[in-house]
């Protein structure tokens, strides 16, 4: 006779920045409602189907790492998320931001953009049913709007205006976005000339597949 | 598919309470205590004097607790204004506490079963961060001396005697009797009542002047005489602190029978959500992880087409926006595919 492995795993959650940031804001947004998976750290090219004893060893590797602590910047953490997929699919889905691998804005300028996704669900070019969540790392360096999605039933909170302080994120729902730069100078140099330009990054996940793609930010001063 | 809803039946709010040692770097028992003349010399310390656990000027030194005298009529320190002579920092300072925990002006305190009410008070107030939430009931050990004398007592609160817990107000209150942590060995009062009272939900020992002004020995004091200028003989002595909490310090520091002892638990509520994480077979098989796929998106392993497998390594937790509210990392990668379904329950700290 053998015991089954009856054993619960639990794992400690951490805060991040943006659950505290909201957890202070006390207006409801702090509601923990979903939750995803994600392989961050884990490297594929350490899956070895040509293991010698077997398949059951394939992922040996990778599953004898170690792992990180939990980070609290939520921009750096569900880099790669897990998505549910039917059995037998061979291309996995890709974001495209209409062919932008970099936004460069001037103060105050705006732009759109229109996520696509690439191989999802057999078709070679979709806009998911759900939209697309868009996050501005730093919710300083400009505005960011998410329309074409109908979220009246998810009680979203008003992003709070963040002109000063630190680098909070925001984040939007959407399946066009515009972005707006900044017009204020205090977050470039006190020096900065004319053409200087400050940098953050802008995230775009897949409601649906869970694809995503992060992009380079750059406002330039006029 | 990347986000999965939460049921209400797989969160789950549980309340646990943790007891750790008192003092700064979990030191349970403190031998020695310092002051500030710093702070001593400031209008603060006309009121209370600060006790440190290390010298003052070390980087390293925290307010312990606090010791304050009050005194109903004002007596033991000087005026605010000589024109007002009845008002001075002890009167605020009884004033003061009788509001906090009789919440009426015209309380006093009485300790143990005396008819009467004390005229004085002796407070300890143990700092926020080290008392958290509350006193371990049971937990104290105060040895109190007399300042340049062999007497000595040692104290401890009833609470492993009392039939039942005691309120005044809405403050849970226990008892000073003789004895040490969880061991009472006199559950006998004074003459002039018990040697004072804890009130652990609000980190307060307030001794009981008159119980430690008694003689040592059968009348169980330390012989202790606390001083009763009036407030413009006070001034007239030019005392510019509160002579009474430096006694007071002299009285809990005082290595003459044996080392300072004041050992004390402190006893925090700790609330946590856990969310219960299920994962179906048939979900999160197939990963968005860039080195599983070439550039066009196209699996690099024939392998994983029908029988994909991942690597669960990070749970976010999310709100309806999709902000990130807290992550949950794995010691080790977590083997996911077809034929596995998992549950993993998350702890969220509060």
């Amino acid at each position: 006779m053998s015991f089954l492995d009856n054993q619960l795993v639990t794992i400690d959650a951490v805060l991040t920045k943006k659950g505290r940031e909201l957890m202070a804001r006390n207006d409801g947004s702090f509601q923990i409602t979903q939750f995803s998976l994600a392989d961050d750290e884990v490297d594929y090219t350490l899956y070895n189907p040509t293991h010698p004893s077997g398949s059951a060893f394939y992922g040996e590797a990778i599953e004898k790492q170690p792992l990180l602590q939990a980070f609290t910047d939520e921009t750096q953490m569900m880099k790669y998320k897990l998505v549910t997929l039917p059995r037998g699919t061979s291309k996995l889905p890709v974001l495209s931001l209409g062919g932008n691998g970099t936004i460069t804005l001037k103060q105050g300028a705006s732009t759109t953009i229109t996520p696509e996704t690439l191989n999802y669900l057999g078709t070679t070019k979709t806009n998911e049913p759900s939209g697309y969540i868009m996050t501005l790392a730093d919710s300083r360096f400009g505005t960011l709007v998410g329309t074409g999605i109908d979220t009246t039933g998810l009680n979203l909170a008003n992003p709070v205006p963040n002109s000063a302080g630190t680098n909070l994120s925001v984040s939007q729902i959407g399946s066009v976005f515009t972005i707006t730069a900044t017009t204020l100078n205090q977050f470039f140099g006190v020096n900065a000339l004319p053409g200087a330009a400050i940098t953050t990054t802008i995230t775009c996940v897949g409601r649906d597949s869970g694809a995503r793609l992060t992009i380079p930010f750059t406002i330039t001063k006029i | 598919m990347s986000f999965t809803s939460l049921d209400p039946q797989d969160v789950v709010v549980s309340s646990d309470s943790t007891i750790s040692p008192m003092w700064s770097n979990s030191t349970l028992t403190l031998n020695a205590y310092y002051t500030s003349s710093t702070q001593e010399s400031s209008t603060p310390g006309t009121f209370y004097l600060d006790l440190y656990q290390t010298a003052s000027s070390d980087t390293s030194a925290a307010v312990q607790f606090s010791v304050a005298y009050g005194h109903i009529s004002g007596s033991g320190s000087a005026y605010f204004n000589p024109s007002i002579p009845s008002k001075t920092p002890t009167r605020d300072i009884y004033g003061q506490f009788r509001t906090l925990i009789y919440g009426d002006e015209n309380g006093q305190f009485t300790f143990g079963t005396l008819p009467s009410g004390s005229k004085d008070i002796i407070v300890l107030s143990v700092n926020r961060a080290r008392f958290k939430e509350s006193f371990n009931p049971g937990s104290l050990t105060l040895r109190v001396s007399h300042s340049g004398s062999s007497n000595s007592i040692v104290l401890t609160d009833d609470s492993t005697v009392a039939a039942s817990s005691t309120y005044i107000g809405t403050s849970r209150v226990y008892q000073l009797l003789s004895g040490s942590a969880n061991n009472v060995s006199s559950s006998a009062y004074t003459v002039s009542g018990s040697y004072g009272m804890v009130i652990p939900d609000e980190g307060l020992i307030i001794l009981n002047p008159r119980a430690l002004s008694l003689s040592a020995g059968a009348l169980g004091g330390v012989g202790a005489v606390f001083n009763e200028y009036s407030s413009s003989q006070a001034a007239a002595a030019g005392l510019t602190y509160n002579i009474n909490n430096r006694m007071i310090y002299q009285m809990l520091s005082s290595s003459a029978v044996v080392a300072p002892t004041c050992s004390l638990q402190n006893l925090e509520s700790i609330s946590s959500t856990y969310f219960f994480v299920r994962v179906r077979n048939s979900d999160y098989n197939y990963t968005t992880n860039p080195t599983v796929i070439d550039s066009n998106g196209n699996l690099l392993y024939s392998q994983l087409i029908y029988n994909p497998q991942t690597y669960i390594t990070t749970i976010g937790l999310y709100n309806n926006s999709g902000d990130l509210l807290a992550v949950a990392k794995l010691n080790k990668p977590l083997v996911k595919d077809f034929t596995k379904e998992l549950l993993l329950r998350v702890k969220l700290d509060f």
